[in-house]
C-alpha cells in the first residue's frame, strides 16, 4: 500500500518539532554566552545587567539540555502533551522565530552607534546636556583626569560655564558635525547607556578648533587637550573646550559610558 | 545599510535585555504550578470585584517580575480560575508595584520623591479601576483567546472541585449503590466508574495531587519550554517592531512636542508605547527626558509604559482577543492622560 507522503512528513514534523525547541532555547543560551565571552555584551546592555544575562544564558542551556535528555530517554514513546496547550501560532512558529532571531544574532555583529544616530536627536538637547544622572558625578577628580561624561555630569550640577574658565581638559570622544555649529567648531560626544542600546543617548561638549573642522570627519575618535572657555553657540552661552591639540585615536574597546 | 545595522543592534539589545526577565517570569510561573496550589489560591481570592482588583494589583509585590514576566503568570492565574479582576489587576499593576521597580525608580528620581510615590499610587488606582470595569464581563469567552475559553469552559477548577466533593459527600451519606446514579459508566474493571467522575479526575491539572517528584519536575520543564517558545516568539516579533519604529520614525518629531502640558503627556504616552522598555529600567530612560519634558508627562511614561507597549501586545495576544487588548490599552491610556494632565495643570 503506498503511504501518503503528506502524512509521513507531518509525522516527521511531529518528531522534529520538540527538537526545534531544544535548538532555539539552546541557541539563545549560546548566543548570550558568546556576547559575553567576545566582549560584545557591553555594546548591547549596561554592565550592571551582565550577571543577569549570564545567569539567563546558563538557565536557558540547562532547560535546553534537560529537554534534550528527556527527548532522548523517551524516544519512540509518544510524548505526553501538556494539557494547557495554547498557541496562536501554528506549531513550531514560536521556536522558529526565536531561532531566526538567534541566527541573526550570530550573523550580525552589534554595531557601535555613531554620529548619524546622534544627529537623529535634537542637537539643542545635545548642547543642553542636562540628561545625565547627577548622583554619579565625582568632584574630587582633578579636571584634566575627568572624562567627557564626568564633565557633562559636573555641568549638570553646576551649570554656570564661567565656573570652569581656564580649567585644563583632556577628554576622548567621537566627532559630530551638527549643522548649528560653524566650521571652527565640532561636537565631541560619547553615547551613554543606562539600560540597553535602545536607550543609548549621546552627551557631548563643543570643541573650538585651531583649524577648520573639515580635517576631522564625523565619527573620528579624538583625544582633545585644551582649556575650558565659554562661547556663544546657537544663541546660548555654552561651556566649550578650546583645543590646543587634537590626536586621532582608535575607537576604544568600550565605546560607551554607563 | 547603516540603518539596518542600527535596527538590528536595537532589536538584539532589547532581546538580550528582556531574555533574563522572560526566563525569570516563565520559571517563576512554572514553579508556581509546583509549589502553590493555585486552586486553593483561586478559592481564597475574594469574589468582590473591588477587593479582588485591589488584591490582584498588590500581589505583584510578592512576585518581582517585569512586564515580560507577568503575562505568563497572569495567564496561569486566569486559567486556574482566579477571578478576572484579580488577574487584570495583576497584569496591569504587577510590573510597577514590586520592590525591584520601586527601588529603581527611587534611584533615578531621588530628588523628586513625589514621582516615585505618585507612580505607585497612580498605577494602583488605574489598575484597580480597569480591573473593576472588567469584572462586569462575567463570561470571559468573548474576550480571551478561544483556546483559553475552551480550557476555562471545561476546567473550572474551584467550582468543580467543590461540586465534586459535595457530590462525593452526598454519595457517602446516602450510601446509594453508585449504579443507581444517573450518568454514563465504565463497567468491567471490577467496580463501575462514573464517566463524569473520571473526566474530572483526568482534567484537573496534575500538580497538587501526590504525583512523584520526577513527574512533577518533568511537567515543570514541559511548561517552561512551552511558555518560552510561545512568549519568546511573541517577544521576538514585538522587539522587531519596536526596533523598526525607533530606527524609521524621526525622533525629533516626538521630542519637539516636549514642553506643553497636553502635548508632552500625549508624546510621552506614545513614546511609552513605542519604546517598549522593561519596567525595571524604564525610570532611567524617563530620567533622560527630565530636562525637556514636564513632570506630569514623565509620570505618564512611568505609569502607562509598564501597562501597555508594542512588545506586550504580542505577549497579551497569548491571553486576550484584540478587542480586550484595545480596552486594556484605551482605559489605562485615558486614565493616565487625565491624572497626569491634572497634575501638570494644577500642581507641578
Amino acid at each position: 500500500m503506498p503511504s501518503n507522503p503528506n502524512r509521513r512528513s507531518s509525522q516527521i514534523g511531529k518528531k522534529l518539532l520538540p527538537w526545534l525547541d531544544v535548538l532555539a532555547i539552546g541557541a539563545w543560551g549560546i548566543l548570550l554566552l558568546k556576547y559575553w565571552l567576545t566582549n560584545k555584551l557591553n555594546l548591547l546592555i549596561n554592565p550592571n545587567y551582565f550577571g543577569l544575562v549570564i545567569a539567563a544564558a546558563t538557565g536557558l542551556l540547562v532547560v535546553s539540555t534537560f529537554k534534550a535528555k528527556e527527548l532522548l530517554q523517551h524516544r519512540g514513546r509518544e510524548m505526553v502533551t501538556n494539557i494547557q496547550h495554547l498557541s496562536l501560532f501554528p506549531p513550531g512558529w514560536g521556536s522558529a522565530l526565536l531561532l531566526t532571531a538567534a541566527i541573526f544574532g550570530f550573523l550580525v555583529t552589534p554595531q557601535v552607534f555613531a554620529s548619524e544616530k546622534a544627529l537623529q536627536r535634537d542637537v539643542s538637547e545635545l548642547l543642553g546636556a542636562t540628561r545625565v544622572k547627577p548622583q554619579a558625578f565625582r568632584a574630587s577628580v582633578p579636571p584634566e583626569e575627568r572624562s567627557l561624561v564626568d564633565w557633562v555630569r559636573m555641568l549638570n550640577v553646576y551649570p554656570e560655564p564661567d565656573r570652569y574658565q581656564g580649567s585644563k581638559v583632556k577628554v576622548q570622544g567621537f566627532v559630530i558635525h551638527p549643522p548649528e555649529l560653524g566650521k571652527e567648531h565640532l561636537l565631541l560626544a560619547r553615547f551613554v547607556i543606562t539600560c540597553c542600546a535602545a536607550d543609548a543617548y549621546p552627551v557631548g561638549l563643543p570643541v573650538k578648533l585651531p583649524e577648520t573642522s573639515e580635517q576631522y570627519p564625523p565619527d573620528t575618535w579624538l583625544e582633545v587637550e585644551g582649556q575650558m572657555t565659554t562661547e556663544i553657540i546657537a544663541g546660548k552661552r555654552q561651556l566649550t573646550i578650546a583645543a590646543k591639540s587634537l590626536r586621532k585615536i582608535p575607537q576604544p574597546k568600550n565605546p560607551y559610558s554607563y | 545599510m547603516n540603518q539596518f545595522h542600527n535596527g538590528m543592534t536595537l532589536f538584539l539589545s532589547l532581546l538580550v535585555e528582556a531574555m533574563p526577565f522572560l526566563l525569570l517570569g516563565v520559571l517563576f510561573s512554572s514553579l508556581l504550578l509546583f509549589f502553590v496550589d493555585e486552586r486553593k489560591l483561586a478559592e481564597k481570592m475574594p469574589k468582590n470585584p473591588l477587593m479582588g482588583a485591589l488584591i490582584g494589583s498588590t500581589i505583584g509585590f510578592l512576585f518581582p517580575v517585569c512586564e515580560c514576566g507577568n503575562v505568563p503568570v497572569a495567564r496561569r492565574l486566569l486559567m486556574q480560575g482566579v477571578p478576572a479582576p484579580v488577574a487584570i489587576g495583576f497584569l496591569l499593576a504587577a510590573p510597577t508595584i514590586n520592590p525591584i521597580v520601586i527601588w529603581a525608580t527611587w534611584t533615578a528620581f531621588r530628588d523628586q520623591p513625589e514621582i516615585v510615590i505618585l507612580r505607585v499610587v497612580f498605577s494602583l488606582l488605574i489598575a484597580t479601576i480597569v480591573a473593576v470595569v472588567f469584572s462586569f464581563q462575567k463570561d470571559l469567552t468573548p474576550i480571551v483567546q478561544p483556546a483559553i475559553a475552551r480550557y476555562l469552559k471545561f476546567h473550572r477548577p474551584a467550582e468543580h472541585k467543590h461540586r465534586f466533593q459535595s457530590y462525593q459527600k452526598k454519595q457517602q451519606q446516602a450510601d446509594t449503590p453508585s449504579l443507581l446514579q444517573s450518568g454514563t459508566y465504565f463497567l468491567g474493571t471490577g467496580q463501575a466508574m462514573r464517566l463524569e467522575t473520571a473526566a474530572t479526575a483526568v482534567a484537573s491539572p496534575a500538580f497538587s495531587d501526590g504525583k512523584p517528584l520526577g513527574a512533577k519536575l518533568r511537567l515543570v520543564l514541559e511548561n517552561t519550554v512551552q511558555e518560552l517558545r510561545e512568549l519568546g516568539g511573541m517577544l521576538t516579533l514585538g522587539s522587531a517592531v519596536a526596533a523598526a519604529i525607533q530606527v524609521l520614525a524621526p525622533r525629533e518629531l516626538i521630542l519637539s512636542l516636549g514642553a506643553g502640558p497636553i502635548t508632552s503627556v500625549t508624546a510621552m504616552l506614545v513614546l511609552a508605547a513605542v519604546v517598549s522598555i522593561c519596567s525595571t529600567v524604564d525610570s532611567f530612560f524617563a530620567l533622560s527626558f527630565a530636562s525637556t519634558f514636564t513632570s506630569g508627562s514623565l509620570l505618564a511614561f512611568l505609569v502607562f509604559g509598564p501597562m501597555f507597549d508594542l512588545k506586550s501586545i504580542g505577549l497579551m495576544l497569548a491571553i486576550f482577543k484584540p478587542r480586550a487588548i484595545f480596552y486594556l490599552f484605551a482605559l489605562p491610556a485615558l486614565l493616565t492622560f487625565l491624572l497626569t494632565l491634572v497634575l501638570n495643570l494644577y500642581f507641578f
